[in-house]
């Protein structure tokens, strides 16, 4: 055989083996052909604080995380609940036990299978005060029996409400009903832990020359604050869906280098640094890519009884927030590539459905005549011109939306709106007390769930300083609770806040990458950015 | 929790304990204790990381600065006042002018993006084509520094007497360079090459940071911003002692230069 046909022939079945994987793997599409070296390289700002599911505490550790582990459920391309390690969960009628049913094939990388007992292990560790976890409050947070108590130090650690009926079956108890509680198992806190590794190497076991792991992929190298290297696990269960066979993250602490470097050709994917998101999307239409964040920006009316008279009148706050143009805001102020926002909750959140609202479809002009209407209507115009303050925490960013809204407003309606900013703590204890007329509001939230946003918004929320209270509102979110079907509750809340307009949505926090055109499946739409090394591919070129 | 936490970096001590326990922990063990920002690694695994690599381009930047200077130094004095005199002069005040955060980005525009031959950052494992850009960006402006100490010297000797009966002995002038002017004129080069030396392992903080090479500055740096006290003080304690061991290095090596010089 000649040098030639035997590289023809490797080729030959290295591309067999290669369309093999992609027929298997069901996130490739069709006519896609995947590149020889499947290799995924990205930038990371910093290094990450450890990778330790139960220690980890910043984004680029969790990053690492989710693939180095796998918890009981995971995330798919637009954050819905996929199976993970359980292929399932049953939850009690009264929504306070939840039993999972854990595959029987998933494996460490050390070939020990993963049972219900590691899911006890980690999580009564990661309550455990020996540990000193900075994601304690997370266990306390999912509600679990006993979380509160063992983190104050009244009950031992290990006596938390999660129990490995057998070891394929978990059940967890909970204190109050949480619906977002599965959602809650795709964070890195709760993934599992290996306790005979733990117990043997203490805090070294995450060195990668100890660490075991059960997710796609097992750690082979790290130089802090340069580089750690991520390669596949044999004994993954689902190994040969898996497509990326290396993942390099790489330490740039300067994000103009990262951006050069990307443009060089070395990285697959980097952020793009504050105010060049234009210039990327005209020079590289296909690569500067924007995602929905799961935060708001908004304002919001002061509706409570000290509250200016003025906005007591819906007539007026309806009038406020239609005369925004919002894509004025999003693409010659902010042009940070930012969804202009109709709603309160971003529409990229998992599982919800933003409703039809009529002012989403109108055309600006048409906003601005209903505005000048519903002004007009309520006993405002140019001899009895509306006059109030709106205030905003110090920030460049913030200053440039409140300067464009006041004038808006100013050459639309006629109002006059002077502007104030405070620094955030006395921001925060002004908007608390209702000191305000009208105040910037922003919320990033904690799951990707509608309540996280929509609850601010229920009349017993600490964080709703305007007060607004609806008791239609306050029922269908304490109902979405223990809903099945929690879509058309939060629909209806946002239908509401239309009608009442207690907030002036403003737009959707964004974030902006560049990411290469062979990377193939970047969840854009997931407003976590919780992706999945195994769930990407490398396209040839 | 609180209580386990303080136990567990000694912080439930009396003051006086805290320091008596750090202090003999270093002399003793050279045990900087556990940093405080990241769980699974203290002080000394940081700095063992950090430091060979910050070593490793330090010196080599140090080598290149040290022998492009000199050699530039002494070429443009024995080529007084020609075109390569005012060339190597020039040379050498542009690259006294350009600080390592001024090279950086120039290198990097250049050689990564534009000529596409060098990676654009990192370490990997100390590969040569990743050390390249840091000891460039690192040496110019010492080199540029180097070189006119040593013209200026290496002019002064060369008008000094015992040249002059030197070459009126006859000998060749290329023996007069090296057997008679270099030692004089390495000199005053000598006292300024001991704080170098610590410049460029101490001023490597920029260069780790821009080029992300996995460098102690980086952690240096790194423990500033999010108060990691006991990283901090393990480097700021390395560095001191290197500056004082150089130093010394730099006062032992003043005798085998100048005869005169005795301790």
């Amino acid at each position: 055989m000649t040098q030639t046909t035997r590289f023809a022939l490797a080729a030959l079945l290295s591309s067999t083996m290669l369309t093999g994987a992609a027929m298997a793997a069901s996130h490739v599409p069709e006519g896609v052909t995947l590149a020889d070296d499947q290799t995924f390289t990205y930038r990371v700002l910093d290094e990450h604080s450890s990778v330790d599911p139960q220690v980890v505490e910043d984004v680029t550790g969790s990053e690492i995380v989710r693939d180095l582990f796998e918890g009981l459920m995971n995330q798919d391309e637009d954050g819905n609940l996929v199976p993970g390690v359980a292929t399932g969960y049953e939850v009690s009628d009264d929504k306070l036990t939840y039993t999972f049913t854990l595959r029987d094939n998933a494996k460490w990388s050390n070939g020990d299978p993963v049972v219900a007992g590691d899911f006890v292990y980690a999580w009564n560790r990661a309550a455990d005060p020996a540990l000193a976890s900075p994601y304690q409050w997370f266990i306390e947070l999912m509600s679990i029996e006993g979380a509160s108590e063992i983190i104050a130090g009244t009950a031992e650690p290990g006596t938390l409400g999660v129990t490995a009926v057998d070891d394929h079956t978990l059940e967890v108890k909970l204190t109050s009903p949480l619906p977002y509680f599965p959602q809650m198992t795709t964070h890195a806190t709760t993934f599992p832990a290996p306790q005979k590794v733990i117990e043997e190497f203490g805090e070294d076991w995450t060195k990668p020359e100890n660490i075991v792991s059960n997710g796609a992929y097992v750690l082979t190298e790290h130089l802090p604050n340069e580089r750690s290297v991520r390669e596949r696990n044999e004994m993954y269960w689902d190994n040969e869906n898996t497509i990326i066979d290396k993942t390099i993250a790489l330490v740039i602490n300067d994000e103009n280098v990262a951006l050069t470097r990307y443009l060089a050709g070395e990285l697959d994917r980097t952020e793009i640094p504050a105010g060049q998101y234009p210039k990327m999307s005209q020079d590289y239409p296909d690569e500067a890519t924007s995602f929905p964040r799961l935060c708001n920006y908004y304002y919001t009316f002061n509706v409570s009884e000290g509250g200016p008279e003025a906005f007591k009148d819906v007539n007026v706050r309806k009038a406020l927030a239609l005369a925004v143009d919002r894509d004025i805001i999003v693409e010659k102020v902010m042009q940070g590539g930012q969804p202009p926002a109709y709603t309160f909750t971003p529409a990229a959140v998992a599982g919800f459905e933003p409703p039809a609202l009529e002012w989403a479809s109108m055309t600006q002009a048409d906003r601005d005549a209903m505005a000048k209407d519903l002004l007009a209507e309520a006993g405002y115009g140019p001899d009895n011109p509306l006059e109030f303050e709106m205030v905003y925490n110090t920030s460049d960013d913030h200053e440039k939306v409140a300067v464009a809204l006041s004038q808006m407003w100013k050459s639309k309606l006629g109002v006059q709106a002077t502007l104030a900013n405070m620094e955030w703590k006395v921001f925060l204890e002004e908007r608390g007390n209702q000191n305000f007329d009208m105040a910037r509001g922003a919320w990033c939230g904690d799951y990707n769930e509608a309540s996280t946003f929509l609850d601010l918004l229920d009349s017993q929320s600490g964080y709703n300083d305007g007060k607004f209270s609806n008791a239609r509102v306050d029922e269908l979110l304490e109902n979405a609770k223990t809903a099945d079907d929690t879509g058309p509750l939060y629909t209806e809340v946002e239908e509401i806040i239309y009608d009442e307009m207690p907030v002036i949505p403003i737009y959707h926090y964004a974030g902006v990458y560049m990411l290469d055109t062979d990377l193939g499946n970047w969840p854009v739409n997931n407003v976590e950015q919780n992706w999945y090394s195994k769930n990407l591919y490398k396209i040839a070129e | 929790m609180l209580a386990n936490i303080e136990a567990r970096y000694g912080l439930d001590q009396p003051l006086w304990k805290q320091l008596w326990d750090y202090m003999s922990n270093i002399i003793l063990h050279f045990d900087f204790g556990p940093s405080f920002k990241f769980k699974d690694r203290d002080v000394n695994d940081i700095i063992a990381q950090g430091f060979p690599i910050s070593l490793t381009y330090g010196s080599l930047a140090f080598v290149v600065a040290t022998l492009v200077g000199v050699g530039l130094g002494v070429w443009a004095a024995i080529r007084h006042n020609t075109f390569i005199d005012y060339f190597a002069v020039t040379l050498g005040i542009a690259a006294q002018a350009l600080p390592n955060f001024i090279m950086g980005p120039i290198l990097i525009l250049t050689f990564t993006l534009w000529l596409g031959i060098l990676p654009g950052g990192g370490w990997n494992g100390g590969q040569w084509q990743y050390l390249i850009m840091p000891v460039i960006a690192l040496s110019t402006s010492y080199m540029g520094n180097i070189a006119r100490l040593t013209r200026s010297s290496m002019l002064e000797v060369l008008n000094s007497n015992f040249i002059r009966t030197a070459r009126a002995k006859g000998l060749p002038m290329r023996a007069v360079i090296w057997r008679h002017a270099m030692k004089p004129t390495l000199l005053p080069v000598v006292s300024y090459l001991g704080p170098v030396f610590v410049y460029v392992l101490t001023g490597s903080v920029f260069v780790d940071l821009y080029f992300s090479t996995g460098g102690l500055g980086q952690a240096y740096v790194g423990s500033a911003l999010t108060r990691d006290y006991a990283v901090l003080l393990g480097v700021t304690i390395l560095y001191g002692v290197l500056t004082v061991f150089v130093n010394l290095l730099t006062d032992l090596a003043y005798a085998w230069f100048d005869p005169k010089i005795r301790y």
